[in-house]
């Protein structure tokens, strides 16, 4: 509750910096700042300091999942501001509401990790959404980015269309949006559960970005500045998955034997999809939008397990991955080619960025030592503990084994390759410092993951 | 035809919805039959009057494809902001009585962040008109 009233008040804040304050770094101080008190007051209220007391009705529930994610959250966002505030500056004039949208959908997301109505779940996926729209199109005089803007606000209001149309059905099986009470499973469920149900898992697929719901994705995480690719593709996306995972934890758990094999189908055609398509772009930011993908896939192992191991290996999942691509965008960010050739020769310009870019790879692709091995590792065994897991758990090392190729070859590219004429990228020392902190992280998680997890029992 | 209306309130089966199939098959069939018939069976005499586009007898001019300011724009869209956001007002003027000092600050608070978005964007100069 914290985080939630005091993100709400800072986007407003935040709208109005941009008329009261003239410089520029002052704003970023300002959001640098609130995503700090966002973060100090989360943590007060996982260890019992609540500054709000509101009555809810029940319809939100701020257990420490929910708390524990939040923090994640904010620890995540609080690096990707040190890391890539100063690059919004050049997608447009109005720095201040780039911030501003960027605390909107952190409430979005506070909302959607403790939900307990399905009435607060569309609520905080709108409140999501919608600010992503506007982030989307920035760009004004970028013809992508306008493009890509609007394929995001016509695909996500027809997938919101499918959500509201699911809770209906729901609603008119069992007489409540609340999800304890949508639970209430007899032996054989109602068609009309079924139904909403399968339109949610359709509406959440797609803004998870799982396949065959994915087609939204390459154009509008290419086409967006990256700087917001970089929030959309790690944040957001978390934000989706633990919504996704608490709907069909507490709402659906008693429908499993219906879904499950939905989602085992949907985990195997994202990870195929996904992964295959990354190999034969040339792009590294279209390579990207691919690979969160294929992460995606892997990301929905846990919701196919289900388990203890699952939803603790979500939480290391989200916190790798999201390290991991934020790094990787935050240098993409200020590079002048986006292609894997750009990054020729990287390792003799700038041997510490290549060496951070070069940790964040291997992360990604699952090579240990780095938390993204631990983070698979979690998701798979927990896969292959449920009964029919283990075709879909060897699936998902073969497509894992792909992706090495692709995350290799910018590795490639920086090591092994020589650079004609192209630039390093113009660095800050708070910028050196913050991706060496990251990739010290990303490292460290690897090496002891309860440095994490103790924290969600503790 | 009657006894397909008489299926039970109660029941859940996918078979109880064959009557809004059979409605949505009616409902598409018949346009498209209405459509296919008139197309078919009535007289076409085309002339450059009858092609021209119609409206309220007035002859028209260009295309309406045209950019125009975005303060027309602007002003429409916070216009309708706002008179949804006074439509919240009629509800908890009904209410006025049962909801107390409680559903009072919930309402101020309402009010508190309309008027945050409405100083901003006045200082923002969304409202200027001349430019």
């Amino acid at each position: 509750m914290n985080a939630l009233i005091l993100s709400a008040v800072f986007g407003v804040v935040m709208m109005f910096s941009g008329i009261l304050l003239k410089q520029k770094s002052a704003v970023r101080n300002l959001a640098i700042a609130g995503i700090l008190l966002l973060l100090v007051s989360n943590v007060l209220e996982t260890y019992g300091t609540a500054f709000f007391k509101v009555n809810v009705n029940g319809m939100m529930y701020f257990d420490r999942l929910a708390l524990f994610f939040n923090t994640i959250v904010f620890v995540s966002a609080l690096l990707y501001f040190l890391l890539t505030a100063k690059d919004m500056e050049k997608v447009g004039v109005n720095y201040a509401e780039y911030f501003a949208l960027i605390f909107f959908i952190l409430c979005g997301i506070t909302l959607t990790s403790s939900f307990k109505s399905l009435l607060i779940l569309f609520l905080g996926i709108e409140i999501i959404s919608i600010p992503l729209y506007i982030l989307t199109g920035t760009d004004k005089r970028n013809l992508k980015s306008n493009e890509a803007s609007l394929k995001y606000l016509l695909l996500g209001a027809f997938s919101t269309g499918l959500m509201l149309m699911g809770i209906a059905l729901i609603y008119g099986a069992k007489g409540t949006f609340s999800t304890e009470g949508a639970n209430l499973v007899t032996d054989k469920p109602s068609v009309l559960l079924v139904a909403g149900m399968i339109l949610l898992l359709f509406s959440m697929s797609f803004k998870a970005s799982a396949a065959p719901f994915h087609f939204w994705t390459p154009d509008v995480y290419d086409g967006a500045p990256t700087v917001f690719t970089s929030f959309m593709a790690t944040i957001v996306k978390a934000a989706v998955f633990i919504a996704f995972i608490r709907l069909f934890d507490e709402a659906f758990g008693t429908l499993r034997a219906q879904w499950q094999l939905w989602i085992a189908v949907i985990t195997a055609a994202t990870l195929f999809i996904g992964n295959i398509t990354a190999v034969f772009q040339q792009s590294v930011k279209r390579m990207l939008a691919y690979s969160s993908i294929a992460q995606a896939g892997f990301m929905l192992l846990s919701l196919y397990a289900m388990n203890t191991d699952a939803k603790e290996g979500i939480l290391l999942y989200v916190t790798a991955y999201s390290f991991a691509t934020i790094g990787i965008f935050a240098v993409l960010a200020r590079m002048n080619d986006y292609t894997f050739d750009g990054f020729n020769g990287l390792a003799q310009k700038d041997p510490l960025v290549a060496g951070s870019l070069t940790v964040f790879l291997l992360s990604l692709a699952g090579i240990p030592l780095t938390a993204g091995f631990l983070a698979k590792f979690y998701m798979l065994k927990a896969t292959i503990a449920t009964p029919q897991g283990l075709w879909l758990a060897i699936f998902a090392i073969l497509m894992a084994a792909v992706s090495v190729y692709y995350y290799f070859r910018v590795i490639q590219a920086m090591y092994f390759k020589e650079g004609d004429d192209a630039k390093a990228p113009e660095t800050t020392p708070v910028f050196r410092g913050t991706l060496v902190i990251l990739a010290a992280l990303v490292i460290l998680l690897g090496i002891f993951p309860d440095l994490l997890l103790h924290w969600f029992y503790f | 035809m009657f006894h397909l209306l008489q299926t039970g309130l109660n029941s859940t089966d996918a078979g109880s919805y064959l009557p809004v199939g059979i409605q949505i098959l009616i409902a598409i069939g018949l346009v498209a039959f209405l459509m296919f018939a008139t197309h078919m069976l009535g007289p076409k005499r085309k002339t450059t009057d009858k092609l021209q586009n119609f409206s309220s007898g007035i002859e028209s001019h260009g295309d309406a494809r045209q950019p125009m300011a975005i303060k027309y724009f602007l002003t429409a869209i916070l216009f309708v902001l706002f008179d949804v956001e006074v439509i919240f007002f009629y509800p908890y003027a009904v209410n006025f009585r049962e909801l107390g000092w409680n559903g009072f600050w919930a309402v101020l608070m309402f009010v508190g962040f309309f008027l945050c978005g409405f100083t901003y964007i006045i200082k923002k100069g969304a409202l200027k008109w001349e430019d």
